[in-house]
């Protein structure tokens, strides 16, 4: 396919449209692109490929600025900053061109906003802002209505032809004053209601006057808080002016106050008040000072001596000015005429006056400490303002001899200081009061001190010097000699000495002042304040001091406790004190302590003071006492059978109570050997039957009294009992188990095993089988029985010897009996007689008469019954039975 | 027969209410704060006169420089006043007195302790006030509540200061 545009043209026509086109490279490319379209060129491809780099380079030809525009743009839109600051550059332009009405709605609410925050903020700026817009817009307003007023006025007067205005303008052509002031000054309506005379010092009354039917609060008061109102306002401004408040004003009310040398006159006013009121004012208080000047200045609180002011003042409280329906002043007319007249000779008079008064005025100015500044002759009185040294002559004195009437000199001086070194040098000596060591003199217009003089008076006098205004004197103090700091470091010293003096533990032997150096010398204890520490804070330079101290014991007292304490080292319980010059050592210590204490008490020296140690108390052998006791004790609480239930110790002596079983130590026995005196042990112990088994084993063994062949041992708090016994033991022995099981406790015997040995079984029937026989009314056997006693002592003898073998112990009881006959006590008697024969007999024989028991049975066991009247040989018997035990 | 008496002391003394029971006045306490000074006069009948007191009571002042020295010219007497519950207005009040002095000269004065009301907050020590006694110093233990003492010690500063 062909194309039917020449590359040339459209390249040059488009070209016409954007210049920045590369028209060349446009035309080669659509060129190149144009041959290419060739069948076969195209058969060779598949198809167009899909990335033809020509068509990005043919794009990028024909719309690459817009794309890279667009991006632009489209960044732009995107960045709220410059976006901002793109619409900011268009902002005042698309505000001027929008419709005003749409602007003005849409703006409103947000202005109104902004104004308010702003006033809300500081209402200053907007008031600065606006100053230039409302000054001259309440100007004009206010100048409008004072125009409108003053026409008003004008209209008024100009058309009221009535008699008022008649007699206005006649009062204004007799005067000579314009029409309009006479108007003013009728128009001003005033009264002077109270004039209070202050003192200018204290601010108290001096006097009050009152005109009719005004009142007041307390005179005193007003006065007194009207001069402090005055002092407030003078320093809260730093008003430094003599005048003071001249006018205070309170709606209808004006105060108005005029300030004299001694007294201020205040005035209270209602209305409006014409300014020639202070002349008036003025003069008054100018005359009350001519008058009583030494009064005024001398008052104390007592205005006894200022009487005559309150006439004065009474001129002053007179004066007003009332609209009252005036008639015709035919009286001033005539009063006018009435001073014209002498006025002639007045004015004669006056010219001589009026030379006068000039010579007195020149003499004034010659006056040292006086600058007349302005004087001035009017009207007869004689006016004279100007400054005054108070030093200088007093003006009002010099008028004397001058034929001036001092009633017509109104004089008005401020005072000033001089500067004429005379003046200066009265006024220095007055303020410094120099010492009589100075003496002040003037020296070609200098004011020259000489002499000595402490330091602190040079200083006021340099101050004194500096504050000398510039044009003034020249006040020369160089020549003055500074005495003070030799005298001070001198006094600085004394006091040192004196201190070091009262030092305990040091003596001052020596001590110097030369050439500015100190020398002191003498003795101290180690113990004893530092005398260099002591110089901190005298003021005395320490390398001026030169010291020389030699170290001593000090003998006072409390020096001495100090080393004492230092070397003993006392016990808690020990306390040194020292007790008029004696130092005292109170309390208890051991005798160790007690003996280095009474070895230290030798070796104090003889000057020294006593070291008594007679109050305290040797406390060892009661420590020591104490401690055995306590051994003891816990000894005994560790025995078996013992049971402390409360012990002491007091005052040496010791106490103990408790129980004790019978079978346990003797706490007694215990003592020995423990270092207690048993002497100073009191023992109280109360029996117990300890049920330990031990024990209990121990008491059955005392009762039982077993025999050897039994054996008493304790397993597990049993009591068991092993071996043999008789048959008796046995028995008691169960009667004790069953005793000893009521208490809790056992006591086993199953295991004894009863002994009755065969031999002493035999014995025994041998011994029963035998009597003694007696004849009739006999005690003693017959002979023929001897042989029968013999044996029978032998078998006891042997029976005892068995049974003791065996454990047990035989008892033999011989129980005598007789027959029947004869009296019955006589037969008991009888029996227990042959009972007690055979017992002598067979202990006669060896048998221990131990073993042997006496009986007497009488005929009560009869060996075979028998016949009271002839009597049985066979009941006239001795029997032996045999006992074991 | 005036007298012009400068009332001293520190900051809540009491001097306000010291004067506000036992004095002819016609000021408000807002001239104290405003001006710095309220005047209330106190008449005083001795003997032989009577002498009116015009007492000038200075705003308390903590800080001592601030103390208004101006107001005390031409005062013929003052009259100190020391909280007796707080032992540093002594201090102030001593203070204030030096500069009065300082400034106007030596002039006869009674010495308050107010607040004797307080005994259980009490302060100052019985034998530091004898030793200002020892000084010959006029010294009243006041109290505005109750008003013990404190014509006592308008009465004695008037019979000095009209001597």
């Amino acid at each position: 396919m062909t194309s039917t545009v020449d590359p040339i043209s459209l390249a040059q026509k488009a070209a016409s449209n954007d210049t920045e086109i590369d028209r060349e490279a446009l035309a080669s490319l659509l060129v190149e692109i144009a041959r290419n379209v060739d069948p076969d060129y195209r058969a060779r491809f598949d198809g167009v490929p899909t990335a033809d780099p020509r068509m990005a380079t043919l794009r990028q030809l024909l719309v690459g600025r817009e794309i890279s525009e667009l991006s632009r743009v489209t960044h732009l839109l995107d960045e709220p900053e410059q976006l901002a600051s793109a619409v900011g550059g268009v902002l005042p332009s698309a505000a001027a061109r929008a419709p005003h009405a749409q602007l003005g709605e849409a703006l409103a609410p947000a202005v109104e906003r902004a104004v308010q925050r702003s006033i809300q903020k500081s209402p200053r700026t907007l008031t600065d802002i606006l100053y230039p817009v409302f000054l001259p817009a309440i100007r004009k307003s206010i100048g409008e209505k004072i125009d409108q007023t003053f026409q008003s006025l004008n209209e008024t007067l100009r058309h009221i032809f009535t008699w008022h205005g008649l007699k206005w303008r006649f009062e204004a052509w007799r005067t000579g004053a314009s029409f309009s002031e006479v108007v003013l000054k009728h128009s001003l309506v005033y009264r002077v209601e109270h004039v209070f005379l202050i003192n200018r010092n204290s601010g108290l009354l001096i006097a009050h006057v009152t005109a009719d039917n005004a009142t007041s609060e307390d005179p005193q008061l007003i006065s007194s808080m009207l001069s402090a109102i005055q002092d407030f306002v003078k320093d809260s401004f730093n008003e430094t002016e003599q005048s003071g408040l001249d006018t205070i004003r309170f709606g209808e009310l004006r105060l108005w106050s005029e300030v004299g040398p001694f007294a201020t006159l205040v005035a209270v006013i209602r209305g409006n008040p014409p300014e020639e009121l202070h002349e008036i004012f003025r003069d008054v208080l100018f005359r009350i000072h001519d008058e009583c000047s030494q009064a005024l200045e001398q008052f104390d609180g007592d205005s006894s001596q200022l009487a005559g002011i309150e006439s004065q003042l009474q001129t002053c409280v007179e004066l007003k000015q009332e609209d009252s329906n005036q008639g015709f002043p035919w009286l001033v007319v005539a009063a006018v005429l009435l001073v014209l007249i002498p006025t002639g000779g007045w004015l004669l008079l006056s010219w001589q006056s009026g030379q006068r008064w000039q010579a007195y005025v020149s003499r004034l100015s010659t006056q040292p400490g006086i600058i007349v500044a302005e004087q001035k002759v009017r009207d007869g009185q004689f006016y004279i303002a100007g400054l005054r040294d108070p030093l200088a002559a007093d003006p009002q004195a010099l008028l004397s001899g001058t034929q001036i009437d001092p009633a017509r000199v109104h004089s008005q001086w401020q005072f000033y200081q001089s500067l004429e070194p005379e003046f200066v040098l009265k006024r220095l000596t007055a303020s410094l009061t120099p010492p009589k060591s100075v003496r002040l003199s003037i020296v070609e217009d200098r004011i020259v001190a000489e002499g000595e003089a402490p330091d602190t008076w040079i200083d006021r006098a340099r101050a004194a010097a500096r504050q000398l205004s510039a044009g003034g004197p020249v006040f020369d103090i160089s020549k003055v000699r500074d005495v003070s700091p030799e005298a001070r470091a001198a006094e600085h010293w004394q006091a040192y000495v004196s201190r070091l003096s009262s030092q305990p533990g040091i003596i001052v032997a020596e001590q110097k002042v030369h050439d500015g150096q100190f020398y002191i010398a003498g003795l101290r204890d180690p113990l004893a304040a530092d005398p260099q520490a002591l110089l901190s804070g005298t003021q005395i330079d320490p390398a001026r001091v030169h010291s020389q101290w030699q170290f001593y014991q000090s003998l006072e007292p409390e020096f001495v406790l100090k080393r004492l304490t230092a070397s003993l080292t006392p016990p808690k319980s020990v306390r040194l004190s020292i007790v008029e010059d004696r130092i005292v050592a109170e309390g208890e210590a051991p005798d160790t302590w007690i003996d280095r204490a009474r070895a230290a008490a030798r070796q104090l020296s003889a000057g020294g003071p006593v070291f008594d140690i007679s109050k305290v108390r040797d406390v060892s052998p009661e420590a020591r006492a104490a401690e055995h006791w306590q051994h003891y004790v816990s000894r005994l609480e560790a025995q078996p059978g013992i049971i402390v239930a409360q012990q002491t110790a007091k005052g040496g002596h010791f106490y103990i109570s408790g129980l004790r079983d019978p079978q346990a130590a003797d706490p007694q026995a215990l003592l020995s050997g423990t270092g207690v005196d048993p002497a100073r042990v009191h023992s109280h112990w109360q029996f117990y039957q300890s049920l330990d088994p031990k024990f209990v084993a121990k008491r059955l063994v005392a009762s039982l009294t077993p025999p050897d062949s039994v054996r008493f041992s304790i397993i597990k708090d049993r009591i068991v009992v092993v071996g043999e016994a008789p048959a008796a033991w046995i028995d008691r022995a169960r009667v004790a188990a069953q005793q000893l099981a009521a208490d809790g406790l056992s006591l086993e015997i199953s295991e004894l095993r009863e002994l009755t040995p065969q031999k002493l079984t035999h014995l025994r029937e041998a011994i029963q089988a035998v009597d003694i026989f007696f004849d009739s009314g006999k005690a003693v056997p017959g002979p023929e029985q001897l042989p029968v006693l013999d044996k029978l002592a032998n078998h006891l003898k042997e029976l005892a010897k068995d049974a003791r073998k065996a454990g047990v112990t035989a008892q033999f009881m011989l129980t005598g009996h007789s027959d029947a006959t004869g009296r019955e006590t006589a037969n008991v008697s009888i029996s227990a007689a042959r009972a007690e024969t055979v017992r002598a007999l067979l202990k006669k024989r060896g048998v221990d008469p131990e073993l042997l028991l006496v009986r007497g049975a009488g005929t009560f066991e009869p060996a075979e019954t028998e016949n009271s009247r002839t009597g049985s040989s066979a009941n006239r018997r001795v029997s032996v039975t045999v006992n074991f035990h | 027969m005036q007298k012009k008496i400068c009332m001293l002391g520190g900051f809540a003394v009491g001097k306000t209410s010291l004067v506000r029971r036992f004095v002819q006045s016609i000021f408000s306490e807002t001239y104290l704060t405003t001006v710095g000074v309220k005047i209330d006069k106190k008449s005083v009948v001795l003997p032989d006169k009577t002498v009116d007191l015009i007492l000038w009571d200075l705003a308390g002042e903590d800080d001592i420089g601030s103390f208004r020295v101006s107001y005390v010219r031409g005062a013929s007497g003052l009259v100190l006043v020391v909280d007796g519950t707080r032992a540093a207005t002594l201090a102030v009040a001593l203070t204030l007195r030096e500069r009065a002095e300082a400034e106007f000269g030596d002039m006869p004065f009674v010495l308050l302790f107010n607040k004797s009301d307080l005994a259980d907050r009490w302060a100052i020590s019985d034998s530091e006030i004898n030793e200002l006694r020892q000084l010959g110093w006029q010294i009243y233990l006041t109290s505005a509540l109750s008003g013990e003492h404190v014509d006592d010690a308008f009465r004695q500063l008037a019979s000095m200061v009209a001597k």
